[in-house]
């Protein structure tokens, strides 16, 4: 008889903690009844019984196999149902998709990571295995940008993070309040002062997709190589393994050959920003 | 060559109905369509042309369940196999690109793979030309050549039949006695037959001027930022009939059902034309004029097909041509994008 996997199914999983990162943005932590192990940068589609599935970059530690998070803008139907999980509600996973950030090419070299706004997300998890390897690598710097300082995820951590010795990280916010003593201007404001050798460095973008589409431009102006730019591109990614269509960008599809591209793959390829 | 008269093809029919539920083209007006053979009636049509709906359907359904709850299992309709009779060549050719999507490159996809494993294709030659019929222009033949079990060329009396799988070679030996070898002087008839059938099809290509398929190499590329779309996007009323109608257009949508008790996701046939089809959660659409998404119709067949897979998506079936309200009409946009400057 057929053997064949079924690559539909969701698995099923417990919401362990709803956590509200901003007013928009909640960060859910679940446990999946099989084990999903993930490389950081791969994707997951969530499932909310009965409403639907959408994709979503875990922003956990890949390293945790107990359980993963995923952190979550309100933005539509199925985003809007996942902001009113609670604690032990029973969601499905199925995944992981795609190909995630390739680390091994990473090493010896210096990184700088570059967020806005909820592309956060994937980076948090990105950041987390970089420091779990971090003698591997040369140098870490991360510059993030969003809004205002009430839409700034993980702050804690990133606070945090301000104490590590293999890290340099700075943020922004485009407009800022009372309390904000950083930086107050768009990301591409705070990449001049990262000092590493542009040409033989690695650069890795996620954001929304004109803070990307600006911040590409910087980079390759401060001498970043084409193909050592990695960019998170958000499409409709449905079924996750190259057939239904929706995320076909030029010869790939976002779901099986990304989320994360390398700029000289895509290039050339129309409307990659939109 | 094997032969079987058309008294004992009747017989062949009643055969496979143990194993298979049997499909049979049958005519209604003018055109041809698929229906579940039960007795032989004076509609079935085994030869003449294409039907409207494509034979793709049989292999991944416009519409089916492809998991329940969280359940690891397959759930696979309980039902038997297809019998496809009389498909023609132009939906074979659908089934090659069908098999690069769902079959042979990276995942597979189980439901395609059950279907194909286990449905028998027994397809025909054409018999006739209908005027949208094109396939020469993307150099595949009015008669099957490959990709089917048995294939019949109709001629007085009965059918030849030629073997293409062990499948097709198992099922004449086990209803040997329905096969009888060929006589002198049918070969010659289905010659005359095939190369009549040929010549209606090289008559449709030359009075609608169709560019054929040498001349499509980077057109699509060539022609992306021109006019053409825009033009020809004025009628379009994002139906989606040219790609739910068309052998090779394989996307389709995941549906969860909207009841929380009972989970179960659908997949649907989908189509690039539909205003959403490319939209993120966010709003963002990268396609968000309708002469876009047109666009992206022809760049996935004439254009990242060929890239990835060697092939052209289309089949010059002509039933895009047929389905469209709009009457926006592929041989003519394949005929401005090879020749406009």
């Amino acid at each position: 008889m057929h053997k064949h996997k079924n690559p539909y199914r969701s698995i099923e999983a417990e919401v362990l903690e709803v956590i509200p990162e901003t007013p928009s943005i909640k960060t859910i932590r679940f446990s999946p009844k099989e084990e999903i192990s993930f490389v950081t940068g791969q994707f997951v589609e969530i499932t909310i019984p009965g409403v639907g599935e959408a994709p979503f970059t875990p922003s956990s530690r890949p390293a945790v196999k107990e359980m993963m998070e995923v952190t979550v803008m309100k933005v539509g139907k199925v985003t809007d149902k996942i902001h009113e999980l609670k604690k032990g509600d029973i969601i499905g996973v199925r995944g992981p998709f795609g190909k995630g950030y390739p680390l091994d090419e990473f090493k010896g070299k210096e990184i700088l990571v570059v967020g806005g706004g909820c592309g956060f997300a994937p980076l948090r998890s990105l950041m987390y295995s970089l420091f779990d390897r971090s003698d591997e690598f040369k140098k870490l710097f991360f510059r993030g940008g969003c809004r205002t300082p009430k839409e700034l995820v993980y702050r804690d951590e990133t606070g945090q993070w301000g104490k590590r010795k293999d890290l340099n990280i700075k943020l922004t916010v485009d407009k800022g309040d009372d309390k904000w003593k950083g930086n107050v201007g768009v990301v591409t404001t705070i990449l001049n002062d990262v000092k590493m050798d542009y040409k033989e460095g690695i650069a890795v973008v996620c954001g929304p997709p004109i803070m990307m589409k600006f911040a590409t431009k910087k980079l390759l102006e401060m001498g970043f190589r084409e193909e050592n730019l990695y960019l998170s591109m958000e499409k409709n990614m449905s079924c996750g393994i190259g057939k239904c269509g929706h995320c076909r960008i030029g010869t790939y599809y976002a779901c099986k050959d990304g989320p994360v591209f390398k700029y000289s793959q895509i290039k050339g390829f129309s409307n990659i920003w939109d | 060559m094997k032969y079987i008269s058309f008294d004992n093809f009747k017989r062949l029919l009643d055969v496979l109905k143990d194993e298979y539920s049997v499909y049979v083209p049958v005519k209604s007006g003018e055109k041809r369509f698929f229906k579940r053979y039960q007795d032989f009636t004076e509609d079935i049509v085994i030869a003449e042309a294409r039907t409207v709906e494509p034979a793709k359907a049989f292999f991944s359904r416009a519409r089916e369940v492809v998991a329940e709850g969280f359940k690891d299992d397959v759930p696979y309709a309980p039902q038997k196999p297809f019998a496809i009779v009389g498909v023609k060549a132009c939906d074979l050719k659908g089934f090659k690109v069908q098999d690069f999507v769902f079959k042979d490159h990276d995942y597979q996809d189980p439901f395609y793979m059950k279907a194909r494993e286990e449905n028998l294709i027994i397809s025909a030659d054409c018999s006739c030309a209908i005027d949208t019929c094109f396939c020469l222009a993307l150099g595949l033949e009015p008669h099957p050549t490959e990709d089917f079990d048995l294939n019949l060329s109709q001629i007085k009396g009965g059918f030849l039949v030629d073997v293409g799988s062990q499948r097709g070679e198992a099922l004449i030996e086990k209803q040997g006695s329905l096969f009888e070898d060929e006589r002198e002087g049918q070969s010659i008839q289905r010659e005359e037959q095939r190369q009549r059938v040929a010549k209606a099809v090289e008559d449709n290509i030359k009075m609608s001027a169709v560019p054929r398929q040498d001349r499509y190499k980077g057109v699509v590329e060539k022609k992306f930022e021109s006019k053409i779309w825009e033009d020809e996007a004025k009628t379009c009323v994002e139906c989606g009939a040219c790609n739910t109608i068309c052998p090779t257009c394989h996307c389709f949508l995941l549906y969860d059902q909207k009841d929380e008790q009972r989970m179960a996701r659908l997949r649907i046939w989908d189509s690039c034309m539909i205003k959403d089809f490319a939209r993120v959660a966010g709003g963002a659409n990268p396609r968000g004029n309708l002469w876009m998404r047109l666009r992206n119709r022809f760049e996935k067949k004439f254009d990242y097909f060929p890239k990835v897979a060697d092939i052209y998506a289309c089949t010059g079936c002509g039933r895009c041509i047929s389905a469209c309200p709009a009457k926006i009409d592929i041989r003519k946009v394949l005929k401005k994008l090879v020749n406009d400057a």
